[in-house]
């Protein structure tokens, strides 16, 4: 065994010498990785690697991707992005670069651009120097997974688990933030799954998810739903249940309906269930979880009688295991005309799937009703190899000029993908 | 047993193609020497050997250490102002000198039950056959035993943060003290 060297890649290698090592083991050994996640002391403190424990033997050893430890330089992210491959007249090129683990964007009224991170803990202002060269500050250190962030009169709002924290005057005071007013707090402590994502609608109000703090139970009372949240007010109210991680939502400009992606539920096998693009037309339908998933799929062991039908089926399966992250509808005036209200997804790619797949945006053109829906790859090529990335998509904003912004929490920066004829 | 998450690191891509400045490292590397040793070998009990060390390791933890994730006294302070490219070339230079030598066993039925520890918790699905790492794994064998104590306490305890998500903390996790001791024997005079 000493002697043997591994393809470090490859599952198949890996799954072999694992059965190896196994096979000259104690029975013990053979152990699958679960939890009682029904019990609120999970809740509050589960195990560091809560995401392994509905593990199945079948999936076994599979876990969440190891990134590089800073974000890549200048020279590889253009050398990662001449793999990049969109649909002819599209390009994309760095926008800004040095952003560990980036995560949703924002724009301020004066043309900041606000970023969020993941387990960076970190906010930064992306901005254009007086040399034209464009500036990254970390403006705030310390936040407790605060992917999701927007803007609204002035402020900047950042959601950290369980506090909507709005900053004052950002833009002014980037070098200097003021300290937070909490807007919203009514929200469980849970780490996992708690990190959110914010949608602000015409009226100001944010469409936050609460994802449950596990891969799959009976979810505790306060989450697996999406709240719209008032932050003047602090009033909220429960516009969707049933659902499983969201991270990624908007309100199409048609309708003024909420749209929202969602990662289903971990261990089931590499080709189900499918992730999910959902719309909500109705306040308070359920969507399924932990009951059922991709809209026809009973759960093994949390069905509980629950028959598919009594849930609202997604719009569209986007896939198994390509996680579904930010999303936005296109209502800018670059792209041609067939983009107009075309969803694009950013998709962050898969860790429980033997071979990934994702790590791509996705284009789906679909009516406001969410009749004659089509989904196609728009950009590709941040996957290389059967379990290594290059980048991985998080999050999709428009910049004025209609040109699209793309974070990566993996490579620690934001593109830009622009048209021309 | 529970290892799954070891194979991880294995089955799992870390990114290491980014380009580094070895002399640069060598430079930046001055300051590490008086704890570290001259040629990145460590004298001193508590104090790990970086030479050989795996460039995925050195660079997360250089990370953790600049922002406070893994707290140390010494080592707070000497990374808050590193630069990434300073983090990519010292992983890089320390990666590419040559690693410790094995040092004499001194206790076979240590030795032995450190194996089997080893060989329980599947160590060798991330750190490798030879335990000399693999990406972001680090090579544990001829390692400072004080060290690899402290290390896998550490980890057992969560003062640590684990790559690999939680890889180290989920296998420190049902170690006993006597199991720990017994691990870093093994590793540490690894044949």
């Amino acid at each position: 065994m000493r002697t043997k060297t591994m393809a470090r890649t490859s599952t198949a290698l890996a799954s072999l010498a694992v059965m190896a090592a196994m096979a000259a083991l104690p029975a013990q050994a053979a152990d699958l990785k679960s939890y009682d996640s029904s019990k609120p002391s999970f809740w509050q403190k589960p195990p560091a690697d809560w995401f392994l424990g509905d593990e199945t033997e079948s999936m076994k050893g599979l876990a969440p991707s190891v990134g590089p430890a800073t974000p890549a330089p200048m020279a590889e992210l253009q050398a990662n992005l001449a793999k990049v491959k969109l649909p002819p007249g599209f390009k994309i090129e760095v926008y800004a670069q040095g952003l560990p683990e980036a995560r949703q964007m924002a724009w301020g009224d004066n043309g900041t651009l606000f970023v969020g991170s993941f387990n960076a803990t970190n906010v930064y202002a992306v901005t254009n120097g007086a040399d034209g060269k464009r500036q990254v500050k970390t403006i705030l250190k310390g936040l407790s997974m605060p992917t999701g962030l927007a803007t609204k009169d002035g402020a900047l709002y950042v959601i950290a688990v369980d506090k909507l924290l709005r900053y004052d005057n950002a833009e002014a005071n980037l070098d200097h933030m003021p300290a937070p007013v909490v807007a919203y707090d009514d929200m469980p402590p849970y780490v996992a799954h708690g990190w959110k994502y914010l949608v602000t609608d015409k009226t100001g109000s944010m469409y936050i998810p609460f994802g449950p703090p596990f891969n799959v139970g009976i979810p505790p009372t306060s989450v697996s739903q999406v709240r719209r949240v008032d932050p003047k007010t602090g009033l909220a109210e429960i516009v969707a249940l049933g659902v499983r991680n969201s991270v990624g939502g908007d309100i199409d400009p048609r309708s003024g309906d909420y749209w929202f992606t969602e990662n289903a539920r971990d261990w089931m096998s590499d080709d189900i269930p499918s992730d999910k693009l959902n719309h909500i037309t109705k306040i308070g339908e359920h969507f399924g979880y932990p009951y059922c998933h991709q809209g026809d799929l009973p759960d093994p062991k949390f069905s509980r009688g629950h028959d598919c039908k009594e849930f609202t089926p997604p719009v569209v399966k986007l896939g198994a295991h390509v996680a579904p992250l930010g999303m936005k509808f296109y209502s800018g005036s670059m792209f041609p005309a067939e983009y107009q209200n075309n969803i694009f997804v950013a998709e962050h790619g898969s860790w429980n799937r033997h071979e990934y797949q994702g790590a791509r945006i996705d284009r789906i053109v679909v009516d406001a009703d969410g009749k004659n829906a089509h989904q196609e790859v728009f950009a590709e090529g941040w996957l290389t190899g059967k379990q290594d990335y290059s980048g991985r998509p998080t999050d999709i904003l428009l910049a004025k000029d209609g040109s699209m912004l793309v974070a990566d929490d993996w490579a620690g920066a934001i593109y830009r993908i622009s048209y021309s004829k | 047993m529970r290892f799954s998450a070891l194979v991880l690191l294995m089955v799992t891509a870390f990114h290491v193609s980014q380009a580094a400045d070895l002399e640069a490292g060598a430079a930046a590397a001055q300051t590490c020497k008086g704890c570290h040793g001259a040629a990145g070998i460590s004298a001193i009990g508590s104090i790990p050997s970086l030479a050989g060390q795996k460039d995925g390791f050195l660079q997360w933890q250089l990370v953790f250490f600049r922002n406070g994730r893994r707290a140390n006294p010494i080592m707070g302070p000497l990374s808050a102002n590193l630069t990434d490219e300073d983090v990519r070339n010292l992983g890089a230079y320390f990666a590419s000198l040559p690693g410790p030598d094995k040092r004499p066993p001194p206790d076979p039925a240590s030795i032995q039950a450190g194996a089997a520890i080893a060989a329980e918790h599947h160590c060798a699905a991330c750190h490798t056959d030879s335990y000399m790492g693999n990406r972001a794994a680090p090579a544990v064998a001829h390692q400072q035993r004080d060290y690899l104590v402290k290390a896998l306490s550490d980890y057992r305890s969560s003062a640590r943060p684990s790559v690999g998500v939680a890889a180290m903390t989920e296998a420190a996790s049902g170690l006993s003290d006597t199991d720990i001791a017994a691990l870093a024997d093994y590793l540490a005079t690894y044949q």
